[in-house]
């Protein structure tokens, strides 16, 4: 049997608001195998959203173990996580989180930036080759308050990809986006896999969204109520 | 960190600095004031010792010189009562000259009054300038020669006439740029009218090159009317001499005054006084101008902290895509950097300009020295206090950040 991209094994993440402890994720055991397309659902406040930081190697667990191509995260070290999210997942948010200083080529690089070594291809020839396929070639010097929703996360989408991840982690990739973006963006995404071989979890609040995906996990109060594999 | 990387984070950090001007030049504006102090009050306190010592250098070699009050009292320190001596030492008269020229080993005795500050005027030309109460071996003591006419003779001072040689500067200022046309001039010092019989070459010291020399008898009326000398300046031809001559110049005015009263010294000790003198005032100076670059470094460490907290977000970004805790601190530490890196160097072409004004009025020079201590200072408080919020920063928990809004 193929080894999962990713495994939780009895993950638990609590918080503390103040005096309250918070469990955002209890419990939860899940396995994401490679080129996997994965929805987890859930309403807010549900602890989808911690979920996908804890995939996203952004949060640690504070019970269990987390698994990246079979190797056990908790004992990685601050840089070789961060190298991690650099080449290994691409993250793709709701409210896209682009940095509005720099021009869309700049944030589309921006991951290159942090390679600890130098990349093996031409980053700037592939950015531009990402930005021409999005449609965002004319966009390319612009500042993203300058461009709209569905453009702004094209270019995260183009940032997520750029340094060819393995995974891509969306949350709520079409919340901030109208009715007609939003499908857009996510069939780009689904292409996207089929043409990378990438792994994608998608968060999500819309059953709808969430159906889309081969595989989708149900999630209320921070434990798997549902799989529907 | 390879020097591509280093070379981005600056690029960064000054295209970061682009976007919010306003804050870059009000946070690196502290750094700025300081380094600006520091810089002018070493170049103001070097320049003023280098101008003594070079007072000092420019007396000839073999002279001993006799100051009123104990210069070299040890209890009081580097300096002594100097001071003392203008207030309460010995107030040398024509009786201590006359008995000082007794002396075997002094060939040259040279009395010297000395009042600076004078209004000098020709027509309407009007300087100010030194009157030099002295006699006829004050050129050869002092090694000065004589560019046109003559200085006054051993009969001018017995017959206390009004004859006066200039200094270069000041008969290059009163005579309009020809200072060879004072011969024979009338020139008016407070009360009296003078007449102009000599020119000094230009000797690059100020008291010489202003001075008015004058035989000392003749200054024995409104310019001079208690009939004082400031100092003596004995010579001696055989450099063996010099301890000889000590001894017995103490001898001779031991007579008349107390040990207290009076130095006799050599200019090389005067030279050491002086350069320990201004050795301890210049550390003095750069301590009081160190404690505006320190709240210069306090400003660069509250706006970054504010910095910081208000790029939280960005962080968030930064850590998610891949940034490691050390990326974060090294970007924020660059920004500290060449914050306080660029405000020295503002403050210092600032104290060079300001030196460059000054210098037409007031002795100060910008060494090297100076320039590297600053630079290397105001980089190395941009390290110091950039260090806090730059960890902070790099401390932020990733998914708090970019959840922050």
């Amino acid at each position: 049997m193929r080894q999962p991209i990713i495994e939780l094994s009895k993950v638990s993440k609590t918080y503390y608001l103040g005096e309250t402890k918070v469990k955002a994720v209890d419990n939860v055991s899940l396995k994401i195998m490679p080129n996997e397309y994965l929805s987890i659902l859930g309403s807010s406040g549900s602890g989808k959203s911690t979920l996908m930081y804890l995939i996203g190697l952004l949060e640690s667990a504070t019970f269990g173990k987390i698994y990246l191509n079979g190797q056990d995260i908790s004992r990685m070290s601050d840089d070789k996580l961060s190298s991690l999210r650099n080449q290994t997942i691409g993250f793709v948010f709701q409210s896209f989180n682009l940095l509005n200083k720099l021009t869309v080529l700049e944030n589309v690089m921006l991951p290159a930036a942090y390679l600890k070594s130098k990349a093996n291809f031409d980053v700037k020839a592939k950015t531009m080759d990402l930005l021409n396929r999005f449609g965002l070639k004319d966009r390319q010097n612009f500042y993203p308050n300058k461009i709209s929703g569905g453009q702004q996360q094209r270019v995260a989408i183009a940032r997520a990809l750029i340094l060819n991840p393995k995974i891509i982690l969306a949350d709520e990739p079409t919340g901030n986006l109208d009715s007609r973006t939003g499908p857009e963006i996510l069939k780009l995404i689904e292409d996207l896999r089929r043409e990378f071989k990438t792994t994608i979890v998608m968060v999500t609040h819309e059953k709808d969204i969430a159906k889309r995906a081969q595989k989708r996990v149900y999630i209320k109060d921070g434990r798997v109520v549902k799989k529907y594999l | 960190m390879n020097q591509n990387k280093f070379i981005q984070l600056i690029t960064n950090a000054l295209t970061d600095f682009k976007k919010s001007k306003v804050r870059t030049i009000l946070t690196s504006l502290g750094i700025m004031i300081g380094v600006l102090s520091v810089v002018l009050l070493i170049a103001l306190g070097l320049g003023l010792k280098n101008y003594l010592s070079a007072q000092f250098e420019s007396l000839g070699a073999n002279i001993v010189i006799i100051l009123p009050g104990n210069v070299f009292n040890k209890e009081a320190g580097p300096g002594g009562n100097f001071g003392r001596g203008f207030a309460g030492g010995a107030h040398f008269d024509e009786k201590d000259y006359l008995a000082l020229k007794k002396i075997p080993e002094a060939d040259y005795v040279v009395p010297g009054f000395t009042k600076s500050g004078v209004t000098i005027e020709y027509r309407k030309a009007k300087r100010l300038g030194t009157i030099m109460g002295t006699n006829t071996q004050a050129p050869k003591l002092f090694n000065f020669k004589i560019e046109s006419g003559k200085f006054f003779t051993e009969s001018d001072i017995d017959r206390r006439s009004k004859k006066v040689a200039l200094g270069w500067d000041l008969a290059n200022n009163l005579f309009a740029d020809r200072p060879e046309t004072a011969l024979n001039k009338t020139i008016k010092a407070g009360d009296e009218r003078l007449q102009v019989i000599g020119v000094i070459e230009k000797r690059g010291d100020p008291e010489i090159d202003q001075g008015v020399f004058i035989p000392y008898t003749t200054t024995f009326g409104s310019l001079n009317p208690d009939k004082t000398f400031f100092n003596f300046a004995l010579g001696t031809i055989d450099k063996e001499n010099v301890e000889a001559l000590k001894t017995a110049a103490k001898a001779t005015l031991l007579k008349r005054y107390d040990d207290e009263d009076f130095t006799v010294t050599e200019q090389t000790e005067i030279l050491s006084t002086v350069n320990q003198v201004f050795t301890i005032v210049n550390a003095i100076l750069v301590a009081i101008g160190s404690i505006s670059l320190i709240v210069g470094g306090i400003g660069i460490m509250n706006i970054m902290y504010a910095a910081v907290t208000e790029r939280t977000k960005e962080v968030g970004i930064r850590r998610a895509i891949g940034a490691t805790q050390k990326d974060i601190l090294w970007q924020f530490l660059t920004e500290a950097l060449v914050l306080s890196f660029l405000g020295g160097l503002v403050g210092l072409l600032l104290a060079g300009a300001i030196v460059l004004i000054v210098r037409n009025f007031f002795p100060a020079e910008i060494n090297l020295v100076a320039v590297l201590i600053a630079l290397s200072v105001s980089s190395g408080i941009g390290i110091f206090f950039g260090v806090f919020p730059a960890n902070r920063a790099a401390k932020l928990p990733p998914i708090e950040a970019i959840r922050y809004e």
